[in-house]
């Protein structure tokens, strides 16, 4: 298959953390998968083996996905065989995502998070419980 | 029906993100197919409000 070529003069990335990726150069596959409880308490208390994902609905129900294979034929003529880019300046990239820097194949990437928070009650006629 | 791309001068002189997060993806490139799916679960019932309980282990 030929193939647009990818020139970037400058790439500046400030952070980069939980399971992300930085590539330069083609791919064939990327696939990314992340999921979290994000747990915000009124009192700083976190023990360090909370948290079961099975028991929440959000990270096991199945996402609903248009088919990726399309049926009508498709021609790309590439009159000018390259993507320039001059700067790219990125605060920060987070919980597996990805930065490419080339062409790839398939993409696919799925993200699932649930929020929960956890106040105390501000008198006992106000107070709901799970 | 026949879908002709024709890719002529593609030239960008400065990109700028604060964030690339939660499984997205930024690319300089081509690609034949691209998937993504997020669920983000904020219900009423995530807010607790009441004596600390801590979550289920696993």
């Amino acid at each position: 298959m030929f193939r647009r070529t990818s020139i970037v003069d400058e790439v500046k990335i400030g952070t980069m953390f939980y399971s992300s990726i930085f590539e330069i150069g083609d791919s064939s596959i990327i696939q990314g998968f992340s999921r979290a409880l994000a747990v915000q308490r009124e009192q700083e208390t976190f023990y360090g083996n909370e948290g079961n994902f099975n028991i929440y609905p959000v990270f096991t129900q199945p996402i609903p996905l248009q088919p990726v294979e399309i049926s009508i034929p498709m021609y790309t003529e590439n009159l000018n065989p390259i993507i320039k880019v001059n700067h790219i300046n990125i605060n920060g990239v987070s919980v597996a995502s990805v930065v490419h820097i080339g062409s790839s194949n398939h993409v696919s990437m799925e993200t699932r998070i649930k929020h929960i928070r956890q106040l105390f009650p501000k008198n006992k006629t106000q107070s709901v419980d799970r | 029906m026949n879908f002709h791309v024709y890719n002529r001068d593609l030239s960008v002189g400065s990109i700028r993100i604060i964030g690339v997060s939660s499984s997205s993806i930024l690319m300089i490139g081509d690609t034949q197919t691209i998937q993504l799916a997020s669920v983000f679960d904020t219900p009423p019932e995530s807010l607790i409000i009441g004596p600390f309980v801590p979550l289920a282990r696993e």
